[in-house]
């Protein structure tokens, strides 16, 4: 051993002047750490998130806000409680992503009905006791009783995403229930009884397999649903870290289940309704195959460039997300990125949930609002014209609460003044953020609800919003329908080791609303796919047909629209699936309008 | 601490006496007859200072292991091995050393320092903690662990630190800015504004103070307040981008982008390798429709700065909306690989509490 002269050895003997010898330039410094910080390898954590704070606030409107909800989850009789993986604590990531809802009058009697997906434990179930979905059909009255037995919907398993469509077109809406495992495909027979047909049609996928968004989609227009299942990821337990074990395992310094960051990518499947009661899968021949590399999740199709072609938008976790334009030759590509819907606006990934779809500032065209993970705002993307969104978030007032993870989302009109406003769930994924005190997050979170100013503003009225908004759960998907048939969008929400949230909106301001179901005939019945626009007061309105949005659940598949102080609606038109847009004549509002293709006509919903 | 001084009595006087000539065999029989820690650590010291660093450490290892706490014996051998570039076996001796001397702020120094090169920041820093609690004035220990706050992304720690560090020296401009960086990296706005404040009325002709106090208004809600602020930092200092491109980026944020133009291109004159401000004003050039003039803008920072990625993902949009889909397509393509490539572009570090 040498010691060299340089290193200035200096042996401890007496009261040493050991000093600190290097003399280190602030702003050198400064630079030193800020380049180190911008070098070091993506932040040990599994997911996307920004960091942002809070935008400033602008000054309150004042103005009166009447959409006030209350949470009768209990008093209606929805007494699923769910289950999703270990409740103050998660290994995987399988247990924290939670299921979808949905809002669908399954047998037909003009009542909405409510299906909830539930999930399962790592450790699993005794036979027999394993928890399952539930149905539970709208006995009027704001009473709901269980039918998931009778109707067949009894399964248990790690579901996630539902989405609903008439896929034989026989007039009773089927639903579509996608797992960590195989799929379920469950075609309404009937007499308020489902029978499971995933096999048997081709669908059910499976394996290690993840599905985690699904939706019916006429992308051929020949008139029958077709059905495009997104996977989250390839998820085996077996080869997957545990918490804090691997780099991705981290938030905020804290050891949590790795992922979605470092785990399998998923992929997306399409599925070509054969017409003969069959699917089959189309993924490489349409292109959507091809898109790799993507965690995705809800998945909602429109036509979104009005080319008369339905297109798919897909919120993906922590990757860019996906827009499917289509061809209109069987094919689609993926444009999000070419379209300003792939990434925040400053090109950040982001951890994107759940989408809504609406027109938030009455142009006719269908803008949209994707929720993100905590530290990110949520994209409220608006259409421009020529197929480009542009992330307007901060101008529309939505970025001042980046402390919420956020997952189902809605434009709807909530207080129907004939502006859609927007209502989104929230809840953190890691509960062990409970049991600590040096990150300022809950597991347990608040909703929020923003009114549409007018203009492309939006404000924060989720204080001003009833009982219903002080709640704080940890919700993941929400369905939006008028429940009690009242004149208003309540909602519908998944929570985490609890109890759904029934939030039942209790407007009472005089303003005047319709309804308005479609029935395809060239189109699929459902008219899934649809956009419906309407003029009433001056104001121009359009809502789309979807099969799933919000955070991979379903809403009503009649659209619901707010029309302030007028009292009917002056003209409808019609964008069908089939790609032809039909004009219907003005009606009176405050009541269900049924409006068949190829009709002209107005008709009252029997 | 009584041991400090590492004293060995008449004994140990004569043996210092003889060291110069001591050989080899000679410290083996010391090594086996002496008994006194003391007698021993002087020894060594005077064989380290001769260059015999190996008897030396024989005869400290022989005074750790008779007295296991014998702090003058466990520092030297960690400042021995610290300084021959052993980190590790440094860190070793240095954490017995602050044990058995916890007041003593060099053996906690050093030990974070060797903890440093070990990479391990944590413990560095808990050891840097150690010594700055015995001199809590030491302004230098505290500019080297804000940055090691910073690049271990405790940027709430490092806030506070620099603040400690304001204190020592207010007439520090500098200083300022750097804590206004670390609250700002913490997300404590509130802190920073406080700040601003402070440091905007102490230089009120410096351009910098007065553009961190509007930045810092405006993240209060309080544009128009800033405002004022903004427009003298520009008067003040016609150099300085940022006052530039933080309004010129509000005003495209607004949609008023026939206005955020002057303001932007301001930035980039000043700064042409602000890529940042580049992609404000092509956002602005889109939102005019000025295709031809955002492309050559996109052009000119995919030049300046190759591997970034958001230069080709605006130019991906351009080219969508001019209709030319292949060259969007390609342009994405490279805008993705980009992305892969360079993640950190387009990921922000996340702050986090230092783990006590």
């Amino acid at each position: 051993m040498s010691i060299s002269p340089a290193t200035n050895f200096q042996a401890y003997a007496g009261p040493v002047n050991f000093q600190v010898k290097k003399s280190f330039p602030f702003v050198a410094f400064l630079a030193a750490a800020v380049f180190a910080a911008a070098a070091s390898p993506a932040n040990a954590q599994g997911v996307a998130s920004s960091g942002s704070k809070p935008a400033p606030r602008v000054k309150a409107s004042g103005l009166p806000w009447d959409a006030q909800f209350t949470d009768i989850a209990a008093e209606a009789g929805l007494d699923l409680r769910f289950t999703y993986g270990g409740e103050t604590a998660k290994s995987y990531i399988i247990e924290s992503n939670g299921s979808g809802a949905a809002f669908l009058d399954y047998d037909n009697d003009g009542r909405l009905d409510i299906f909830l997906v539930n999930g399962s434990t790592l450790e699993g179930f005794a036979d027999g006791n394993a928890p399952t979905n539930r149905l539970y059909r709208n006995r009027g009255g704001s009473q709901f009783e269980d039918a998931t037995q009778s109707a067949g919907l009894a399964r248990s398993g790690w579901g996630s995403a539902v989405c609903a469509g008439d896929y034989d077109n026989d007039g009773a809406l089927d639903l579509f229930v996608a797992y960590w495992g195989p799929d379920a495909l469950y075609r309404n027979a009937g007499g308020g009884r489902f029978e499971e047909v995933a096999a048997a049609t081709g669908v059910a996928g499976g394996g290690k397999q993840w599905s985690s968004g699904c939706t019916f989609v006429d992308y051929d227009r020949d008139g029958l649903l077709d059905l495009l299942v997104t996977q989250y990821q390839q998820f085996d337990p077996a080869t997957a870290p545990p918490p804090g074990k691997a780099s991705n395992c981290e938030w905020k310094g804290m050891p949590v289940y790795c992922g979605p960051r470092g785990l399998p990518f998923g992929n997306v499947t399409l599925y070509r309704n054969e017409g003969d009661g069959a699917f089959r899968d189309v993924s490489a021949a349409a292109g959507v195959r091809g898109v790799e590399n993507y965690y995705a999740f809800t998945a909602a199709a429109a036509d979104f460039d009005g080319d008369g072609w339905q297109d798919i938008y897909i919120a993906c976790d922590s990757t860019p997300s996906i827009f499917f334009l289509n061809n209109g030759d069987g094919t689609f590509a993926d444009f999000a990125t070419e379209t300003g819907l792939a990434f925040n606006e400053h090109g950040f990934e982001q951890g994107g949930m759940g989408i809504g779809v609406g027109d938030f500032d009455g142009d006719g065209l269908l803008d949209l609002i994707k929720t993100n993970f905590a530290g990110d705002y949520p994209n409220v993307y608006h259409h421009q014209e020529g197929g480009f969104f542009e992330d307007v978030v901060v101008r529309a007032g939505l970025a001042v609460n980046p402390q919420y993870v956020g997952w189902g989302v809605e434009y709807a009109d909530l207080d129907n003044d004939g502006l859609q406003d927007v209502f989104q769930v929230n809840g953190h994924v890691y509960p062990e953020l409970d049991r600590q005190t040096k990150v300022n997050e809950t597991y347990k979170q608040s909703n929020l609800v923003y009114r549409n100013l007018g203009g492309g503003r939006f404000e924060d009225v989720t204080a001003l919003s009833g009982p219903g908004l002080k709640i704080e759960k940890s919700s993941r998907g929400a369905a939006f329908g008028d429940f009690d048939d009242d004149g208003d969008v309540d909602v519908v929400a998944m929570n985490m080791a609890d109890t759904a949230s029934l939030l039942r909106n209790d407007l009472d301001n005089g303003n005047h609303w319709v309804r308005i179901e479609l029935r395809g005939t060239q189109s699929n019945r459902a008219a899934i796919g649809a956009a419906v626009t309407i003029e009433a007061g001056g104001v121009r309105q359009t809502e789309a047909v979807l099969s799933q949005s919000s955070y991979v659940s379903h809403n009503d598949l009649r659209v619901h629209f707010g029309l302030g102080a007028a009292e009917r609606v002056e003209g409808i038109a019609v964008r069908w699936p089939s790609g032809e847009v039909e004009e219907f004549p003005g009606a009176a509002g405050g009541r269900t309008l049924l409006l068949v293709e190829g009709s002209g006509e107005v008709a009252a919903s029997p | 601490m009584s041991a400090r001084g590492g004293r060995c009595g008449a004994a140990g006087a004569l043996l210092a006496l003889l060291l110069p000539a001591l050989p080899a065999q000679d410290v083996d029989a010391l090594l086996a007859d002496q008994g006194d820690p003391a007698a021993l650590t002087d020894a060594g010291r005077e064989l380290a200072g001769r260059g015999r660093a190996a008897d030396a450490a024989k005869l400290w290892r022989k005074a750790a292991a008779l007295a296991p706490d014998y702090f003058p014996a466990l520092f030297n051998l960690g400042f021995m091995h610290y300084s021959a570039g052993r980190p590790k076996e440094a860190a070793d001796w240095l954490a017995k050393a602050a044990e058995a001397g916890p007041r003593d702020f060099n053996a906690h120094y050093l030990l974070g320092s060797a903890h440093r090169q070990n990479g391990a920041r944590e413990a560095a820093l808990r050891a840097w903690r150690a010594a700055l609690a015995i001199r809590p004035g030491h302004f230098k220990l505290m500019q080297v662990m804000a940055v090691e706050y910073g690049k271990g992304r405790y940027h709430k720690e490092a806030a506070e630190l620099l603040r400690r560090a304001l204190d020592l020296q207010p007439e520090n401009e500098n200083l300022y800015y750097l804590a206004l960086s670390a609250y700002q990296q913490a997300g404590d706005y509130a802190g920073g504004l406080k700040l601003a404040a402070r440091a905007a009325a102490k230089y009120p002709q410096s351009a910098r103070a007065n553009f961190e106090y509007a930045w810092h208004l405006q993240k209060d809600g309080r544009f128009d307040e800033g405002l004022p602020l903004l427009r003298k930092a520009m008067a003040l200092d016609a150099g300085y981008e940022e006052p530039f491109f933080f309004y010129g980026d509000w005003l495209v944020k607004q949609a008023r982008h026939e206005e955020a133009l002057e303001f932007l291109e301001k930035a980039v004159a000043v700064r042409g390798d602000y890529i940042a401000a580049r992609m404000s004003l092509a956002r602005a050039l889109m939102g005019l429709r000025r295709w031809e003039r955002a492309v050559e803008v996109l052009n000119a920072a995919a030049r300046i700065e190759p591997r970034h990625p958001q230069p080709r993902l605006l130019l991906s949009q351009v080219y969508f909306r001019l209709g030319e889909r292949k060259k969007a397509s390609a342009e994405k393509e490279l805008s993705l690989r980009l992305r892969r490539r360079n993640p950190t572009f387009l990921e922000a570090a996340q702050t986090r509490p230092f783990p006590d």
